[in-house]
C-alpha cells in the first residue's frame, strides 16, 4: 500500500478497495461515451455536480458532460497547464477557479480549431447542445463559467437553475423560511424542464422522473450506510478511495449503475471488516479530511499518509448525502418529484442546524466535524486550501479555530495547493508538512491525551 | 475659496473621507444605532426605514492586511479581506450589527467568519438569488420580508410601509443628486475631477442619507460656482470595475495626465444611477436591486442572440462612453474576483467592438503595486494620444 | 543645422543609450546596478564621447525604462512600451507584434501602422523573464550565456511543472541529481519561459510578423522555444537590447517635428550632466 506515483511513469495509484480501482476505467468510458454521443447526435449538456438536476437530465436521456470532472481528469493526468495557459491568453485571471479555466481554455481552443485540441485527455470534452448552470450558494463559477463559455459558443443556450438553501442564522430558525426556498427551487426546476423540452424536442416523462428520484433516495441511504461502515477499526477504506468512489454519487446519481456500484462497495467493505482487513495493517492514526477538494494530480499523497501509519476513515468532501430517513420530515410523503428534490436539497443543507443550536457558539459545519470525530474515533484533522476555489476553501481556518474553541484542541494540518494547477504544488514541501504533522500526532498519542 | 468660508460641500466630503467613520462615531454617541454593510447590493432603504444608519464598510489600500489572515483565507477577494482586517483592527468599533448580501462567494462564504469574529448584537445575510426571472424576484421579495421582520425585531418596532416609502424617496433623492453631479463631468474639461467625485461618493456612503443629500447638493453648487478646473489633460477615461473605495487609483490616472470622467463602479454610476420606481416598496426594492443594477454577480437571462445579450449586459457602458465623450476605458479588476474576472473577455471585446480602447488591469487592491500600475496607465495614455 | 536625438533606456538589469540623427551614431550598453541615477549621466557621457558631440548639441532627450523618472536631464519620459514599439517599427516595419523579454519583466505590444494599439506586461512574476533563467542557471551551475546553446543540444525537453522560479530551481536541481541530461533540463526551462510569455502575449491575438527584443532575444534557445510555440519564425533586430533606446530617440524626434510644425517651443531640461539627487 506504499507505492508512490512518479509523475513521469504512468503508474496506477494503488487503492484500498476493488470498487475504487474500477472508477478510472468507468470515468474514461463515460467521457468517451460523451464524445460518441456527440457523433451520434444525442443531446449533450454541460453540467455541474450537486445542482439538483441529476434525475431530471437522466429522465430525459440527456447526456451530461461533467465539466468539473473533465478538468479534474486533466489535472490528475497532469495535462491541464496548456488549457490554463490558453484561458490566461483569453484574459481570464489565473486566480479564478481552475476547473473553469481548464474548461474555458479547452473550449476556446476547440472552437478555434473546429476540432478537439491535439491529444486531448481521454478523447476530449465534447461540444454541447446546451449548458446547465446553477445560481446558488455553492459557487460563483456555477453561474459565470458557462456564461463565459458562450463567448466561444454563442449559439449554445444556457439555463441557470437557482437552488439556494437557508443560511444558519440566530435571528430566525430556518424552518420559518424553508417553504419559500422550496417554492423557489421548484419553480426554477420547472423552468429547467421547459428549457430542456424546448432544446431537445422531447417531453418529460414524469413517472420515470419519480422512479429515478426514488432510486436516488435509495442510493443516498445506501451510500450513507456504506460509508458508516468505515467506522470500523481498522478502517476498510480511506479518503484516497473515496475520491474515486464519489464518482457515481455525483456523476451518476439516479442510475441503476450507481446504486449497484455502492451495493458492491458495501459488500466489499463488510467482507473486509469481517476479516479485520484495514487500509493498512498497522493503523496508528485515524484522520478526518475536514475540508477542501483534493489536489487531483497528487492523490498519491494519501498513500504517503498511509506509509506513515495514518488513515482517513472519513471525509467531509464529496460526502454529499445523508440518510433520508434521518430527516425531520417524511420525504416519502412528497410524491411530486420536483418538490421531493427541492425538499431533499433543503433538508440536506440544513441537516446539522439543530445540532448547532444545542451547543453554545457552535456552527453546523463544526457540528458535522465533531460528530465524525467522535463516531470514527479521529485523532487529527487535515484541511486542504486550494487557491482557486472559494466555494469549498473559504472558512476552513475559521472552522478549525471554532472547532478547537467549542469542542477540544485537536491536532490539525492545513495543506496548500490547488485542485488542477500543478504549478502551485510542491511535493517536497507537502511531504515535509505531513511528516511534521505525524510527529505531532505521535506526541499527542504518547501523552495519552 | 467657498469651502473655507462655509465648511460645506467638498470640505465636508474631504473630512468624512479622511476620517472615515467619524460621523458614525458622533451619531453613535448621540444614541443612534449603526449597521455596517458590504457592497452596493444591501437594500439600505430598509435599514434607513428601521431608524438605523447604514454604514458602508470599506477597506484601506494603504494598510497591509495582517489580522484578517488569522481567520480568513488569502484566496478571498482582497477588498473583502481588507474590510475584514479594518474591522478587526477596530476601525468600525461603533457598529451595532452587520448586513451582508449574497453578492459573491468572497462576501457570502465569509459571512460566518464575519459573524463569529465580530460577534455583534445583530447580523443578517440577505441570500439574494443570482437569477432575474419572476421566480427569483418572488424569492427575493420573500427574503426581504424576512429581513424586514428580523430588523423590526432588532429595532423593537415594526417597519411600516409608510416608513419604507419615505426611505425609498430619500435614497432616490440621494441618487438623483449623484446623477446631477455626474452631469458636471460631461463638460470639456469636466467641472469636477474624478478624484473629487470619488472622494465625495465614498464619504456619502458613510453618513445618513439625509446628510448625504445635503452634502451632494452643496458640492454641486460649489463646483458650479468655482468655474471649472484649469488643467488641460490628454484624455477622458472611464473606469470599470467592482468596488473602488479609495481615491488612490483614480488619482493615479489623473496624475498621469488624464481626466476620469465616467465609471461603472461602486460607489459610482452602477450604484447610484438606477432608482426604485415600482410603487409597492418591497417589490420596488427587489426589482431595483435584482434587475436594474447591472453587475456581474447577477445572472441576466439571454433573450435574443448573443450580440443582443452583450448589449443587454453592457450597453449602459457604451452609452456612457458616448454621453461622457470617453476616449479610453480602464478595466480595473481585483485578483480573486469571480463575478468580474469571468466577464473580462466579454466586457473588453464588447467595448473594443464599439471602437474604444480598453486597458485591462488585474490588481491586488492595495496600493503597493502603484509603480507597475503607473507604467501601464502611462503607456495606455500614450497609446490614446497617438490615435 | 543638424539635429541630434538621444534615447536612454534605464532597464532593471541593463542601461542603454543611443544618439541618432538619420541613423544611430553611437550606442552604449551597461549594467544598471542599484545606483541607476548616477549611471544615467555616465552612460550619456560615454555615448556623447563615442558620437563626438557636446551635450549642448543634443536637440531632445527622451528617457524610458523602469528607471526613467531618475534621469534628471531628460526632456521627456515615455514608457518603454511606446519606445519599443517605435524602435521596432523603425528597424522592422513589417512587424505587428513585439515580444520583449527583459531581465525582470516581459511585455507584448501590438502594433498597427507603427503605433501601439494594445499591450500586456508581466513585471510581477520572475517566471517569463530573464530572471528565471538567471536563477535556474545558477542553481544548475551553468553560465547564463551558455544556457541557450545547451538548450539546442537537447534530445527530449523535460517538462518543468513549477512556474515559481524558486520552486522550479529546486525541481531542476533534483532532476539533475536523478540523472536527467542537462541539455534536456535546460531546454525544459526555455520551454517553460516560452509558455508563460506565449500565454501572456496571447492576450493580444498575435499577428505576424513577430519580433523578439530584449535580453531574451539573445538567447538562441529561447528564440527557438518561442518559434516552436508560435509555429513560425520570429524576427530579431541586429542589437535587440537597443530597440527601446532607439525608439526613445525617435519619439523625441517626432515630438520636435510636431512642435516645429505648430510653431511651439518645447520645454527642455538643462543641458547639464549631473548625478541625480533626491531633490532633483
Amino acid at each position: 500500500m506504499t507505492e508512490e506515483k512518479k509523475p513521469e511513469e504512468k503508474k496506477k495509484r494503488k487503492t484500498a478497495t476493488e470498487a475504487a480501482s474500477k472508477i478510472g476505467p468507468m470515468v474514461k468510458a463515460t467521457i468517451g461515451g460523451t464524445v460518441q454521443a456527440r457523433e451520434e447526435g444525442k443531446p449533450i449538456a454541460y453540467s455541474f455536480i450537486c445542482c439538483c438536476y441529476d434525475e431530471i437530465i437522466r429522465a430525459m436521456d440527456i447526456v451530461p458532460v461533467w465539466t468539473e470532472n473533465y478538468a479534474g481528469v486533466c489535472g490528475a493526468k497532469r495535462d491541464a497547464q496548456r488549457f490554463l495557459e490558453r484561458a490566461e491568453a483569453e484574459n481570464f485571471s489565473r486566480s479564478l477557479c481552475t476547473y473553469a479555466l481548464c474548461g474555458l481554455g479547452f473550449d476556446a481552443w476547440r472552437e478555434e480549431l473546429g476540432e478537439m485540441p491535439p491529444e486531448p485527455p481521454w478523447g476530449g470534452q465534447a461540444r454541447p447542445d446546451m449548458m446547465l448552470g446553477s445560481g446558488q450558494m455553492l459557487c460563483d463559477p456555477r453561474n459565470k463559467w458557462y456564461q463565459a463559455a458562450q463567448h466561444y459558443m454563442p449559439d449554445i443556450p444556457v439555463y441557470d437553475a437557482g437552488a439556494p438553501w437557508p443560511p444558519y442564522e440566530d435571528d430566525y430558525d430556518y424552518r420559518e423560511v424553508q417553504d419559500y426556498y422550496v417554492k423557489y427551487i421548484v419553480e426554477e426546476l420547472k423552468g429547467l424542464v421547459k428549457f430542456l423540452e424546448k432544446h431537445t424536442g422531447r417531453k418529460m416523462d414524469w413517472d420515470r422522473l419519480s422512479e429515478l428520484v426514488d432510486l436516488a433516495d435509495r442510493t443516498w441511504n445506501l451510500i450513507w450506510e456504506t460509508y458508516e461502515l468505515r467506522r470500523a477499526v481498522p478502517t476498510p477504506m480511506g479518503t484516497g478511495d473515496a475520491m474515486n468512489t464519489m464518482v457515481p454519487m455525483v456523476f451518476m446519481m439516479g442510475t441503476q449503475e450507481a446504486y449497484d456500484f455502492y451495493q458492491e462497495l458495501n459488500d466489499e467493505l463488510k467482507h473486509k471488516i469481517a476479516n479485520k482487513e484495514g487500509v493498512i495493517p498497522d493503523e496508528k492514526y485515524r484522520l478526518i479530511w475536514g475540508g477542501g477538494l483534493p489536489s487531483w494530480f497528487a492523490l498519491s499523497d494519501f498513500n504517503y499518509f498511509n506509509s506513515k501509519g495514518a488513515v482517513f476513515p472519513v471525509e467531509v468532501t464529496y460526502r454529499m448525502v445523508e440518510a433520508i430517513y434521518h430527516f425531520d420530515i417524511d420525504l416519502s410523503k412528497i410524491t411530486d418529484p420536483l418538490e421531493h428534490i427541492a425538499w431533499r436539497w433543503v433538508k440536506f443543507w440544513t441537516y446539522w442546524y439543530d445540532k448547532a443550536k444545542k451547543r453554545l457558539g457552535s456552527h453546523p459545519d463544526v457540528e458535522r466535524l465533531i460528530q465524525y470525530i467522535e463516531d470514527y474515533k479521529i485523532d487529527g484533522i487535515v484541511m486542504h486550501e486550494a487557491f482557486s476555489c472559494r466555494s469549498w476553501h473559504v472558512g476552513l481556518i475559521w472552522q478549525l479555530n471554532l472547532l478547537k474553541k467549542v469542542y477540544k484542541d485537536i491536532p490539525s494540518l492545513i495543506l496548500e495547493s490547488d485542485i488542477v494547477d500543478i504549478s502551485s504544488y510542491n511535493e517536497a514541501d507537502t511531504r515535509a508538512r505531513i511528516d511534521t504533522f505525524i510527529d505531532t500526532l505521535e506526541a499527542v498519542k504518547s501523552q495519552g491525551r | 475659496m467657498p469651502e473655507e468660508a462655509a465648511g460645506k460641500g467638498l470640505a465636508v466630503a474631504d473630512r468624512y473621507y479622511q476620517d472615515y467613520g467619524s460621523r458614525a462615531r458622533e451619531l453613535k454617541r448621540q444614541g443612534k444605532k449603526i449597521l455596517g454593510y458590504l457592497c452596493a447590493f444591501v437594500p439600505v432603504e430598509i435599514i434607513t426605514a428601521a431608524g438605523f444608519i447604514p454604514f458602508r464598510i470599506k477597506g484601506d489600500v494603504n494598510e497591509p492586511i495582517t489580522k484578517a489572515d488569522t481567520e480568513m483565507e488569502t484566496i478571498v477577494c482582497p477588498l473583502v479581506r481588507s474590510c475584514f482586517d479594518m474591522s478587526l483592527k477596530g476601525s468600525y468599533e461603533f457598529l451595532d450589527g452587520i448586513v451582508i448580501p449574497h453578492a459573491c462567494d468572497s462576501i457570502c462564504r465569509t459571512y460566518d467568519v464575519w459573524k463569529y469574529s465580530l460577534n455583534l448584537p445583530y447580523s443578517h445575510l440577505i441570500n439574494m438569488p443570482h437569477g432575474t426571472g419572476k421566480p427569483s424576484l418572488d424569492f427575493y421579495q420573500a427574503l426581504l420580508g424576512t429581513f424586514r421582520t428580523s430588523l423590526s425585531k432588532f429595532a423593537g418596532v415594526e417597519i411600516s410601509d409608510r416608513e419604507l416609502i419615505q426611505a425609498i424617496k430619500l435614497h432616490n433623492q440621494n441618487r438623483a443628486k449623484v446623477r446631477e453631479l455626474y452631469g458636471l463631468r460631461k463638460a470639456s474639461p469636466p467641472l469636477i475631477s474624478g478624484t473629487e467625485v470619488a472622494k465625495v461618493l465614498i464619504a456619502s456612503v458613510s453618513i445618513p442619507v439625509e446628510e448625504s443629500i445635503k452634502m451632494l447638493g452643496d458640492v454641486i453648487e460649489e463646483v458650479r460656482q468655482r468655474g471649472g478646473v484649469p488643467a488641460r489633460k490628454s484624455a477622458r477615461i472611464m473606469v470599470v470595475g467592482a468596488q473602488v473605495d479609495s481615491i488612490a487609483f483614480i488619482k493615479l490616472i489623473e496624475d498621469s495626465g488624464a481626466w476620469v470622467v465616467a465609471d461603472d463602479l461602486c460607489p459610482g454610476a452602477r450604484e447610484f444611477f438606477p432608482d426604485v420606481t415600482v410603487a409597492d416598496p418591497i417589490e420596488g426594492i427587489a426589482e431595483r436591486y435584482l434587475r436594474k443594477v447591472k453587475c456581474g454577480r447577477t445572472y441576466r437571462e439571454m433573450e435574443g442572440n448573443y450580440e443582443e445579450y452583450l448589449e443587454d449586459r453592457f450597453g449602459h457602458m457604451s452609452r456612457m462612453i458616448k454621453d461622457f465623450n470617453v476616449d479610453g476605458v480602464v478595466l480595473y479588476i481585483y485578483k480573486y474576483c469571480d463575478p468580474f474576472g469571468f466577464e473580462v473577455p466579454q466586457i473588453k471585446s464588447y467595448i473594443e467592438s464599439k471602437g474604444t480602447p480598453v486597458l485591462y488591469l488585474e490588481d491586488e487592491y492595495s496600493m503597493s503595486t502603484i509603480g507597475r500600475l503607473r507604467t501601464r496607465i502611462q503607456a495606455f495614455l500614450e497609446l490614446l494620444g497617438s490615435k | 543645422m543638424s539635429q541630434y536625438f538621444a534615447g536612454i533606456d534605464l532597464g532593471s538589469t541593463m542601461t542603454k543609450a543611443v544618439i541618432m540623427n538619420q541613423a544611430v551614431l553611437a550606442s552604449v550598453i551597461g549594467p544598471t546596478g542599484p545606483e541607476h541615477r548616477k549611471l544615467a549621466n555616465r552612460v550619456m557621457e560615454e555615448a556623447l564621447t563615442r558620437a563626438k558631440l557636446p551635450f549642448a548639441d543634443i536637440t531632445y532627450v527622451v528617457a524610458t525604462g523602469y528607471g526613467r523618472i531618475n534621469v534628471p536631464f531628460a526632456d521627456k519620459q515615455i514608457t518603454e512600451i511606446s519606445c519599443h514599439a517605435r524602435g521596432v517599427s523603425y528597424l522592422l516595419p513589417e512587424v505587428k507584434t513585439v515580444i520583449d523579454i527583459g531581465g525582470q519583466d516581459s511585455k507584448g505590444i501590438k502594433l498597427k501602422d507603427g503605433r501601439v494599439v494594445d499591450f500586456v506586461m508581466n513585471d510581477k512574476c520572475a517566471a517569463g523573464t530573464g530572471r528565471f533563467l538567471e536563477v535556474t542557471a545558477e542553481g544548475l551551475g551553468v553560465k547564463l550565456d551558455d544556457m541557450g546553446k545547451l538548450a539546442l543540444t537537447a534530445k527530449n525537453a523535460v517538462r518543468i511543472s513549477n512556474t515559481c522560479t524558486v520552486f522550479a530551481t529546486q525541481e531542476v536541481v533534483s532532476k539533475l541529481a536523478e540523472g536527467m541530461p542537462l541539455p534536456d533540463i535546460i531546454a525544459g526551462l526555455h520551454e517553460a519561459i516560452a509558455a508563460r510569455v506565449y500565454s501572456m502575449v496571447g492576450r493580444l491575438k498575435i499577428e505576424k510578423e513577430v519580433a523578439l527584443t530584449g535580453g531574451g532575444a539573445k538567447d538562441i534557445g529561447l528564440v527557438k522555444a518561442l518559434e516552436t510555440k508560435l509555429g513560425y519564425s520570429v524576427l530579431v533586430p541586429p542589437e535587440p537590447l537597443l530597440t527601446g533606446a532607439i525608439g526613445a530617440a525617435l519619439l523625441g524626434k517626432d515630438i520636435v517635428k510636431e512642435a516645429e510644425k505648430k510653431g511651439e517651443t518645447l520645454p527642455r531640461s538643462e543641458r547639464r550632466l549631473t548625478e541625480a539627487t533626491f531633490f532633483t
